[in-house]
């Protein structure tokens, strides 16, 4: 007898779940899919000891007949695609037809759902993969699936289960971020014993980001918006018979029309944070493509990119970034998950991604505040009186205790602790999931107008639309520790770290005259010899003619070194060897290959790190003065470019209410 | 009797000495420069105070460098302690013109009595204040105290103000049985002055010594302020020592090699023009002025009869200025650091320089017209405009 069998339908159901259903979250997942694919304007997410017990998801979609809710838990049974041309252009979240079988393979599932022009509803129960019962009953329209004991029948996989805090926090986060992306949407999350999110529907993204996280997370964020159109460079065209076809999808998938305008176009929004705003990891991205939660290296490349020089190489910023494009320019049937995509022109897509957040980003320059610390601690005198740099690093501390409960859940957007007006809401212990911890939202929609797509908060700061005129208007005042600059205007007080600050007028300055071609450049008393690794060597063979025109000249000297004959003035003899190494290091250890102008920026921002006055260096007032009036001009006053802060602003606003004037 | 000698004669517990104010705020006011300021080992903001003889040493250290001195004392009871030092000074400063009987208590505390004042400050014990070096007692060479001034003054502008593995945070003294050189460089320029004529005895060949830039800082205020004609240097494997009188400055030596200094001097810089070292001054601060903040990079242009200087900055505008030379070869346009070359300007003091220039990319040197008993040298690279 052969050794090779057929595994029956049950145990590959399993394999599948194994593939599909991770954890409770993922459960979470696919049933909120595929609510959201029915048409569901209203879903309500319950669960129970982390989702272990109990995961109900209820909506008010399309439903199901009696014929189509058995058939549901078929393998590769769906309404969402017909043949495989359809996988061309997937429009709806799911397609695979593997989640419900696979889910109901591992759990007691009840299913009960109603189309909404049927008189009656059935209710479909399965145990462990096996149909229980089905019977007719009277239902609201739409669908409930409820599903108990997860991994009841694999005990291995529920050993490896987390805490059911865990567990909760996971699903917390998936929840936010399909709500974040569906704003028109009703969401509802309940744990057993608390309402933890309740969003009804709103106008637009920002207000649900508000209705979210609050005003506090909605003001550290920058709006990104963007079309380009889409061409279709050197890539085949569909074939005729999809062009002449257009309308390919059935009634569940009202939007699947194939766009008879040849190319469509790509569209961006959302929001990026703040460069102050710093996070260890990737956790804090959340990119969506076509409402489809995404995890891409492409587009975290892109977004990489946007913050070069503005976030150091190491620290991520949080982004909500929301892509639109036509569904037949994107693959999503990479992996069961769903959580990779290709797309089809990617190189398309990164540049546009990267140059849309960009562009926002220097749009808006933002400037790091005080209030975020003064907010953390209300007795604000204390955060005044370290070092600005402590005061800086405090602050940054500050957000990251904000963030830290948040970080557990795997999303780190969080409301900061609330200021003392009445009109906010009490975010502050927003999943800090416990598993009772709410997030009462249900009094938003009265105190939002739907008009505006800015929070009615009453008391808004003023803004900090313009950042150079009111740098142009400091008036320093001194030093403190000799490395940081203390200023005045109208607005309040400034804290300028002077290193950086001369490092970004350096900086410019640097790339202005490469791009003039005016670079001056000191010859060298002696030639200078600097020994490379093979990594730097490959890096330097490469950039050699970038390097020289920015005022290196250097000739290979044996078999892995070189002679350095001239360095960029300003930099001191003793620092071009350091310089030179590090240069070469960071660019060695770029994923990307590299592109010549990365590279200039790269080479600009070692100069003017090197040749920018250190800390611990006394100014005069003239100096002081200068070196803002120079920072003033600048393009990008804000950040450094190795991306640390430059100033922080301490309102007069934020000074007032430390003071307990207003 | 000799300062290290008295150090022999501690580990006592007491001490108790009378000295008379003016003669000890001099000695404390010649060693404040060696105190550590941002100290993070306490016992190196203090001074070491030693009694023995009819001497009361005072020594400062911060680990690299050392200065011990010593004055007069009426001494009761030999023995030693500690004092802080910055809050000493500054005390003895406002005593009035009088004895000061200092007296070692239990604990480590010292009395201070002068006249109706009465202070007791709280030193550390002895045994933690770091133990110096001793003054060797064979290789001693004299140099002349204004000599070595006066080399100092000419060539620690040029000293980088960091180590690199090619520039030395220090400069280089070159002892020979008749001459002494010093060279000093930061790696864009190189300062280099010897003085013929000197007679050294003890060197034979070629003495070299690395010299730490504080200590050329140090070496040169204390010489300022001594009459002491001659002052004794010399070296073990690890430490330099310079008497001046009755102080002892000691320094930790600098390892590294110097660079090849003589291969940079240039030998055919066939361009010569002389010309006023204070009208060179000002035209250069002048155009300066418009010059790129960060390189602050002028233009020199040597045309026949005329030297053109002119900067220019896309901010700032630019500037022109010429001096009338007696020149009669090639146009040459060159470029330099404008601080390089004032620096130069204001260390050679009054009276005509020399320029001489090879090309746009090789060294340039400035050297005083007239040579006077120094031979006085300074390299300027040039930059690339």
């Amino acid at each position: 007898m052969g050794k090779i069998h057929v595994l029956p339908e049950h145990v590959a159901n399993k394999i599948a779940a194994g593939e599909v259903v991770e954890r409770p979250a993922s459960v979470v997942k696919e049933l909120l899919e595929n609510s959201l694919d029915a048409g569901s304007t209203r879903i309500r997410i319950q669960v129970e000891a982390g989702g272990k017990k109990l995961i109900q998801v209820t909506d008010n979609g399309c439903g199901m007949v009696r014929d189509d809710a058995l058939l549901a838990f078929e393998r590769h049974a769906t309404s969402k695609i017909k043949d495989a041309e359809d996988l061309l252009s997937v429009a709806t979240l799911g397609f695979r037809g593997e989640a419900l079988p696979s889910i109901g393979s591992v759990s007691r599932l009840r299913l009960e759902t109603r189309a909404p022009d049927e008189p009656s509803g059935t209710i479909v129960e399965i145990n462990g993969g096996k149909i229980f019962k089905v019977e007719e009953a009277g239902l609201p329209a739409g669908t409930s699936i409820t599903i108990r004991d997860l991994f009841f029948n694999i005990p291995a996989r529920k050993k490896f289960l987390k805490a059911e805090s865990t567990e909760l926090s996971h699903i917390a986060s998936l929840v936010t971020h399909y709500a974040l992306a569906h704003p028109d949407k009703h969401f509802e999350l309940h744990s057993a014993t608390n309402a933890m999110l309740v969003a009804p529907p709103v106008a637009g993204y920002s207000e649900r980001v508000y209705q979210v996280f609050g005003k506090e997370t909605l003001d550290q964020m920058i709006p990104v918006a963007a079309v380009q159109p889409l061409e279709r460079i050197g890539l085949p065209q569909p074939p005729p018979w999809r062009r002449s076809d257009p309308s390919g999808g059935n009634q569940q998938e009202p939007g699947e029309v194939l766009d008879p305008a040849p190319f469509g176009e790509m569209r961006v929004h959302g929001f990026v944070s703040k460069p102050e705003i710093q996070k260890l990891n990737r956790n804090s991205i959340y990119v969506f493509v076509n409402g489809r939660l995404i995890r891409d290296r492409l587009v975290q490349h892109a977004l990489t990119e946007a913050y070069r020089n503005i976030l150091p190489p190491t620290v991520y910023p949080v982004v909500l970034l929301f892509l639109e494009l036509p569904s037949g320019e994107v693959d999503v049937n990479v992996h069961p998950s769903k959580t990779e995509v290709r797309f089809r022109q990617g190189t398309v897509m990164h540049d546009f991604v990267r140059d849309s957040v960009r562009a926002a980003l220097m749009k808006a320059r933002p400037v790091p505040q005080f209030a975020v610390e003064i907010n953390a601690r209300p007795t604000a005198t204390p955060s005044l009186t370290p070092g600005a740099r402590a005061g800086n690093v405090a602050a940054s501390a500050a957000w990251r205790d904000l963030y830290a409960p948040a970080e557990a859940t795997g999303f780190s957007l969080q409301a900061p602790v609330p200021p003392p007006v009445n009109e906010n809401f009490q975010f502050g212990e927003a999943f800090r999931v416990e598993g009772n911890a709410a997030l009462s939202l249900a009094r938003a929609p009265q105190l939002i107008p739907t008009d505006g797509c800015t929070p009615p908060v009453p008391d808004e700061p003023e803004a900090p639309s313009d950042l150079a005129p009111s740098l142009a208007s400091l008036k320093p005042l001194g030093q403190i520790r000799e490395s940081f600059i203390l200023a005045v205007n109208h607005e309040g007080l400034w804290i300028v770290d002077q290193h950086v600050a001369h490092e970004r007028v350096l900086f410019e300055k640097i790339l202005k005259q490469r791009a003039a071609l005016k670079v001056e450049s000191q010859r060298l008393l002696m030639p200078l010899l600097v020994e490379l690794t093979p990594a730097q060597q490959a890096v330097f063979s490469e950039i050699s003619d970038e390097l020289a025109q920015n005022g290196f000249e250097a000739e290979p000297f044996g078999s892995r070194s070189i002679a350095v004959k001239i360095a960029p003035a300003g930099v001191d003899a003793t620092q071009v060897e350091h310089m030179l190494h590090e240069l070469l290091d960071q660019l060695s250890r770029e994923e990307q290959s590299i592109n010549l102008e990365k590279v200039r920026a790269r080479i600009a921002a070692s100069i003017a790190c090197h040749a920018a006055i250190k800390v611990n260096m006394p100014l005069e007032q003239n100096k002081m003065e200068w070196l803002l009036a120079e920072l003033a001009k600048t393009d990008c006053p804000m950040s450094c470019p190795h991306g640390r802060p430059v100033v922080l602003r301490y309102s007069l606003k934020d000074i007032q209410k430390a003071f307990k004037r207003i | 009797m000799p300062v290290e000698a008295i150090a022999s004669a501690t580990g006592t517990t007491t001490m108790e000495i009378t000295v008379s104010k003016a003669e000890l705020l001099r000695e404390l006011t010649a060693t404040q420069g060696v105190v550590e300021r941002k100290t993070t080992i306490p016992i190196l903001s203090n001074y070491l105070f030693e009694a023995g003889g009819d001497k009361l040493s005072l020594t400062a250290t911060d680990l690299d460098l050392s200065l011990r001195t010593s004055c007069n004392a009426k001494v009761k009871k030999e023995g030693a302690c500690t004092i802080p030092a910055r809050k000493l000074h500054d005390y003895v400063k406002l005593l009035p013109d009088a004895d000061i009987t200092i007296k070692l208590l239990e604990n480590h505390w010292v009395s201070i009595r002068c006249g109706r004042s009465n202070t007791k400050m709280v030193g550390m014990a002895r045994s933690n204040f770091p133990s110096l070096p001793a003054f060797p007692t064979a290789g001693v060479v004299k140099i002349p105290g204004q000599v070595l001034r006066s080399m100092i003054a000419k060539t620690g502008f040029a000293i980088a103000s960091e180590e690199s593995r090619y520039t030395l945070n220090g400069g280089l003294m070159v002892l020979k049985p008749e001459s002494i050189t010093m060279v000093a460089t930061d790696g864009h320029r190189l300062s280099h002055v010897e003085r013929p004529g000197e007679k050294f005895e003890g060197v034979s060949g070629e003495m070299k010594t690395l010299i730490p830039k504080k200590c050329m800082d140090e070496l040169k205020s204390l010489l300022d302020s001594t009459d002491a004609e001659v002052i004794e240097f010399a070296k073990d494997e690890s430490t330099l020592f310079f008497r001046i009188g009755q102080r002892l400055l000691t320094s930790r030596q600098l390892t590294g090699q110097f660079p090849n200094f003589e291969a940079v001097l240039p030998k055919d810089n066939n361009k010569s023009i002389t010309l006023h070292g204070d009208e060179l001054s000002q035209a250069i601060s002048r155009v300066a002025q418009f010059a790129d903040e960060r390189s602050r990079a002028v233009r020199l242009k040597l045309e026949k009869g005329e030297l053109k200087l002119s900067a220019s900055s896309t901010e700032t505008g630019e500037s022109e200025d010429s001096l009338e030379i007696d020149y009669n070869g090639d146009a040459l346009t060159i470029g330099f650091n404008a601080q390089y070359i004032l620096d130069f300007l204001k260390a050679v003091g009054a009276g005509d320089v020399k320029l001489e220039l090879k090309d746009a990319q090789s060294a340039g040197q400035l050297r005083p017209a007239e040579g006077e008993d120094y031979k006085y040298r300074y390299i300027v690279m040039p930059m690339r405009i």
